[in-house]
């Protein structure tokens, strides 16, 4: 391959914002300060988080003190989910989630499964959506903790959260929303939206990877229990070193989100929708996912009559996922798309295109181009 | 390919040459078919036999693309053998390949098509 492929995996991971590494520099070039320390130089970089937090805060019109500063958006799931429900423990043992969420929350809800906690999966409608009927089904009075992704990162689907957060306060359960895949694409207020858990990322929106936060509503605060100890930084939250430079560069990174996304988000559903009218032409292509209620950086279409890892393959000059990039190496059907009821061949047969802010016009028309062109030339390779 | 693609160079050439791919026309070419519901593989096999011994071979197939490689690698090694004797040495396909032990069972999806095949095609000559 001579060419680098084009890039529209921006869901996994998005490139570095030079001026997000600009201030990650700034940082790394400074005089060393533990942000703990009470000289000049820890001072410095305590200031340096601060005004970060109130960046990353800001995003979410969430006061700063809300925000915990963690590894990353999976280290924020188990936080708020390990820690929530272990903190509740008296008061209910039993979780409700859904069958589409991230790994970071499944895997977390199963870990408390073998610590005896009942965990309850709903299964959302066919386009991804779940049903605030449901989820009140669902609620018993030992339920302490609902977790809810905002915008799912297969489908893209955005979930109604403030009417499943209204369910959730009826039975004085705490929300848990893994907002990874929503920050900077679509507006989050999490008064308006009355979640309690709120997951964040900074490699999703051009930041750097490692860091990321966890919101934590500081009234009525919601009961947590610290997975790591050694340091009571984050109050108490999240005992170790801050990684200021890190720490700064989400800032910057939610800083740029908050000045560009409207714009940038309008530029991309754009986009979207443009791929999406060349790829529906192919017939047997299908959109997973809610035609309207969905994020505006990821479309997720099955192709009839072809194999996923095969199309992925013939696609090599494209930078895209099968799946979610997470257990894309399973080979296995996504389980998100089952979810929505997708069989095992249309399931496996999926792309996952997503859209970021170096994406083009010619690039999702080329994308487009070779992706009709792959899918005809596996079909014409199939049994009839 | 890279050191890190999971796809040899061979199964590389294979996927994007396939060669003896396709459906054939005209008569006395008989077909098997076989399906592995979780993976989706599907394969449809075609042979044409001449004196008790395969001719011609024809395949489609639905599949990854170490599938659609091992098709092509067998079709390429199946003439003049006798339709009672089309056993494959899959062991020795997966090595060639570089097939991952997690999919080698998909290369029996092959092995049945082809057996279908020539069951078809030993009755129509018998």
């Amino acid at each position: 391959m001579s060419a680098d492929p084009i890039y529209l995996d921006y869901a996994a991971t998005t490139p570095l914002d030079p001026r997000v590494r600009a201030a990650m520099l700034a940082c790394l070039e400074s005089p060393p300060g533990n942000p703990a320390a009470t000289h000049a130089a820890g001072r410095a970089a305590r200031a340096r988080v601060e005004a970060a937090r109130a960046e990353v805060a800001s995003l979410i019109a969430a006061p700063p003190a809300a925000i915990v500063f963690t590894s990353g958006a999976t280290e924020a799931d188990n936080l708020a989910i390990l820690g929530a429900a272990r903190g509740n423990a008296v008061r209910g043992r039993h979780l409700v989630s859904v069958r589409t969420e991230h790994r970071a929350v499944l895997d977390a809800c199963g870990r408390l499964e073998r610590e005896g906690f009942a965990v309850t999966l709903l299964t959302p409608d066919r386009q991804g959506l779940v049903d605030p009927g449901a989820l009140r089904a669902a609620l018993t009075p030992a339920t302490t903790l609902v977790s809810v992704m905002l915008v799912n990162n297969e489908t893209g689907v955005v979930q109604d959260v403030a009417a499943l957060a209204a369910e959730c306060r009826r039975r004085g359960a705490l929300l848990h929303v893994d907002a990874a895949q929503a920050a900077g694409r679509i507006p989050i207020d999490v008064v308006a939206l009355d979640v309690d858990l709120l997951s964040l990322s900074a490699h999703k929106i051009h930041g750097p990877v490692g860091i990321g936060a966890l919101y934590v509503r500081r009234e009525p605060r919601p009961t947590l229990v610290p997975l790591q100890f050694g340091g009571g930084q984050e109050g108490g939250l999240r005992s170790g070193t801050l990684a200021v430079h890190q720490i700064a560069g989400m800032g910057a990174a939610f800083r740029l989100a908050a000045a560009e996304g409207p714009p940038e988000s309008a530029r991309l559903e754009g986009l979207r929708d443009r791929l999406w009218r060349a790829l529906e032409m192919l017939p047997g292509s299908h959109l997973n996912g809610h035609p309207v209620h969905r994020a505006p950086h990821i479309l997720n279409v099955s192709f009839e009559g072809v194999d996923g890892e095969a199309l992925l393959f013939a696609l090599d000059d494209l930078a895209l996922a099968s799946g979610a990039a997470c257990s894309a190496e399973s080979g296995e059907p996504s389980y998100v798309l089952r979810a929505l009821g997708r069989d095992d061949a249309l399931a496996q047969a999926s792309l996952r295109i997503s859209l970021g802010r170096p994406t083009t016009v010619g690039e999702v028309d080329t994308a487009a181009a070779r992706i009709r062109a792959a899918v005809e030339r596996l079909r014409s390779l199939a049994p009839a | 390919m890279s050191e890190h693609s999971p796809y040899s160079d061979a199964v590389a050439r294979l996927f994007r040459e396939t060669p003896g791919a396709g459906r054939p026309d005209g008569p006395g070419w008989a077909n098997g078919e076989a399906r592995e519901p979780l993976s989706a593989t599907h394969v449809r096999w075609h042979l044409q036999a001449t004196g008790g011994r395969v001719a011609a071979s024809r395949y489609e197939v639905r599949g990854c693309p170490h599938t659609i490689a091992a098709a092509a690698l067998i079709a390429n090694q199946l003439a003049g053998r006798p339709l009672t004797d089309l056993g494959l040495d899959l062991p020795r396909v997966a090595a060639l390949l570089g097939c991952p032990a997690a999919k080698f069972g998909r290369l029996f999806v092959i092995q049945d098509a082809i057996a279908r095949a020539a069951h078809v095609l030993a009755a129509e000559e018998a």
